[in-house]
């Protein structure tokens, strides 16, 4: 196996990288549906901005997971910390993989169909909001293994 | 609550216009779009068209008249229009009438002086500057020549006509800017044959004064009666506005839905939950302060700018200026319970407020103690949201709905019994505790509401739905419970990104070298700009949709009675 050091920085590597890279495309998406919608209807962009900004939260939660993995990083000498370790990178990242892609789908779309009609808003920001929600259920459960290590 | 009154309304096609004019003038009441409604008139009623050349006659008076003002170098401004008798007549005449009158004005003809005051003027400098010899025949006539030019200049000037012009063309322009906006309520009415159809919106205690004003504008010729809103159906309701210091509550409460008839108005409420949960995340004495300061400087400014004129990110920063000062406080106050000044930096330590089980309510540092904090945001999330079951509940017997009222009575017990449980018998991970120590606890505290409010809810609905929102209910609670959890996640990277700068700056246990002062004020600002906006958005996420989601629709429609501008 793995020396268990580097099976802990790996779990470090996923839990920021990877977030950063969901956070990155769902601001892309949103973000340029924003500046395109935003050049017929600038009065609806204040509303919308809730995508761009739930968006950059899994980074967020990512620099989260990734600092109190720092923090135990002198307890990653045990195979069995050093894995605890990996797997809650592993789960923040899939978590927040899943967020950013539920974002960038359902924000996009969000922003379009507000652009037409704004009344649909509030039911749509669900699909949103709904999706970021996954994300703070992997932080909860990588939360919890970090706890035990 | 004021009581609303729909008024409906018959009249003929040709006094519709004098009656939309008598209203507006009144401005009591808002009319209804029968456009939308015209499926449920079918066979009745036809939309009614007004024609387009009415609008496109009010625009070619208009800039004709705006023209009129800039060749004479007049001062444009609003005037009062009640100067034409044309209370009883059809926007086309009205319109006819004003087109005659600004052909009377013959303003071509008192534009060219205009422009021979230009040329005048700068022929008398010419003149008053230039040296000239009276002895000479050339001189003479130059001499005279100015002579004739001050003496035009003077009676031009006495012509008071200029000022009587101006106030015709303001009337007029007031008159053509009514017909207008009359014409365009028109446009939303329906008709038969030869009547027009209109529903119309008015509080009681108009509602005298509209029927007469509708009686007198048709000399009697209509028919006319009132009623109150049919159950169910969505009145306009006039909300009080807000006192200043809510004022951007209240903005972001109504952009996401105004309150309907019968329903609590969360706004004085919000400016309370609102900045308690900022303050948790952005927990910071130091920090807050400046946020209280830059509230101030902004509520100060607010007196001095004008609001049109500033731009949009700085508008939306100066109608926030008293919710700064709020969240500020707020942060300031969750700064001594959590020991924070511009980071865990050991100046000052956690105050504890309390503690009720397992739940420390302050007295730990948010980034040595996680899994406090954790439970702490759990707990704050459960009481937020029994606070909106809790309106729940009140509205409810608002709207008389006493068989859905027990529903949000077994949710909270439900609520408060799932996170007793979770307290006293642990977590996920000591699930099969709940099975066997705590199956009596269980079925106490966790089934028997679950259980009721299925039995509630199909009692009030039906037994399809009740399984439905028994389900919907348990997966919401959990979701939404958890979902508070970021007040941990966002409060501890705040703590966290401010840890980083006084370590950067070499700060330790409440000492600030002056090397770190630099350091500290960078990580300071962009800490406050972009944790700042980050932890506003989580908060009002939280609110719209955690709690909103228990009391509030937003279906409401705001009272905008029709007033000529």
């Amino acid at each position: 196996m793995l020396d268990p050091n580097l099976t802990g920085l790996i779990g470090i590597l996923l839990s920021i990288g990877v977030p950063t890279i969901s956070a990155a495309t769902a601001i892309i998406i949103c973000g340029t549906a924003m500046a395109g919608v935003g050049t017929e209807k600038p009065e609806l962009l204040s509303r919308l901005i809730i995508t761009v900004v739930l968006g950059e939260a899994l980074a967020i939660y990512g620099l989260l997971i990734a600092f109190m993995l720092i923090s135990k990083l002198p307890s990653f000498k045990t195979m069995e910390a050093a894995s605890k370790g990996l797997m809650a990178g592993i789960i923040i990242a899939v978590g927040t993989g899943a967020a950013g892609a539920g974002i960038s789908y359902a924000g996009s779309s969000l922003i379009g169909a507000t652009a037409e009609r704004p009344e649909t808003y509030s039911s749509n920001v669900i699909g949103v909001v709904l999706s970021e929600a996954l994300a703070i259920y992997g932080l909860l459960i990588a939360f919890m293994i970090i706890g035990t290590i | 609550m004021t009581e609303m009154r729909k008024i409906a309304a018959i009249v003929f096609e040709d006094d519709i216009d004098a009656v939309i004019r008598s209203l507006g003038e009144a401005g009591i009441v808002q009319f209804v779009d029968m456009r939308q409604k015209l499926d449920e008139w079918k066979g009745t009623l036809a939309p009614h068209t007004v024609p387009t050349q009415i609008q496109t006659k009010c625009s070619e008076i208009l800039s004709k008249i705006d023209a009129s003002l800039k060749e004479l170098n007049l001062q444009p401004g609003t005037a009062s229009y009640e100067k034409l008798e044309i209370a009883h007549r059809r926007t086309e005449d009205v319109l006819v009438d004003v087109e005659k009158r600004l052909a009377e004005l013959q303003i071509e003809s008192l534009a060219k002086p205009s422009k021979f005051i230009a040329d005048r003027e700068q022929l008398l400098d010419r003149l008053g500057t230039m040296p000239i010899n009276e002895k000479t025949d050339v001189g003479r006539k130059l001499l005279e020549l100015r002579r004739l030019l001050d003496k035009e200049k003077r009676s031009i000037e006495e012509k008071s006509k200029l000022g009587e012009i101006r106030e015709d063309l303001l009337t007029l322009q007031e008159t053509v800017k009514a017909e207008s906006q009359v014409a365009e309520v028109e446009g939303k009415l329906g008709r038969t044959a030869k009547t027009l159809y209109f529903e119309a919106w008015v509080p009681y205690d108009y509602l005298k004064e509209a029927m007469e004003r509708i009686s007198k504008a048709t000399d009697g010729n209509c028919v006319v009666s009132e009623e109150p809103a049919k159950h169910g159906e969505k009145q306009p309701v006039i909300v009080k506005p807000a006192p200043s210091f809510m004022q951007a509550f209240e903005k972001l409460t109504f952009s996401s839905g105004y309150p309907s008839a019968h329903e609590v108005n969360p706004v004085s409420i919000m400016a309370i939950t609102f900045p308690i949960l900022f303050g948790i995340m952005f927990a910071d004495v130091g920090q807050g302060a400046i946020f209280v300061a830059l509230g101030a400087l902004l509520a100060y400014f607010k007196r001095k700018i004008k609001l049109e004129e500033a731009g949009d990110i700085i508008r939306y920063l100066l109608i926030g200026a008293e919710m700064f000062i709020l969240l500020g406080l707020a942060a300031i106050f969750w700064g001594f319970v959590f020991g924070e000044f511009f980071g865990p930096s050991g100046v000052i330590h956690p105050i504890e407020l309390g503690r009720i089980g397992p739940f420390y309510i302050g007295g730990f540092e948010p980034m040595h103690e996680p899994m406090k904090m954790i439970r702490f945001a759990l707990l704050i999330g459960a009481v937020h949201i029994s606070l909106g079951l809790i309106l729940k509940l009140v509205n409810t017997v608002r709207e008389r709905q006493f068989k859905h009222a027990p529903i949000p009575v077994a949710w909270l017990w439900l609520l408060w019994g799932g996170l007793f449980m979770w307290s006293s018998l642990g977590g996920i991970s000591s699930i099969s505790r709940w099975f066997t120590e705590g199956m009596l606890m269980l079925a106490g505290l966790f089934i028997a509401p679950l259980l009721l409010l299925i039995l509630f809810t199909a009692i009030a609905e039906g037994p399809m739905e009740g399984i439905g929102f028994g389900v919907e209910v348990f997966a919401e609670t959990l979701s939404h419970t958890l979902s508070y959890g970021r007040l941990m996640a966002l409060g501890l990277v705040h703590s966290v990104m401010n840890y980083l700068f006084l370590v950067l700056g070499g700060v330790e246990h409440g000492h600030f070298p002056p090397m770190s002062i630099p350091v500290v004020a960078t990580g300071t600002i962009l800490v406050l700009i972009i944790e700042g906006l980050i932890v506003f958005v989580h908060t009002l996420r939280l609110h719209w949709i955690e709690w909103f989601s228990k009391f509030y629709s937003g279906e409401g429609i705001p009272f905008k009675p029709f007033k000529f501008t």
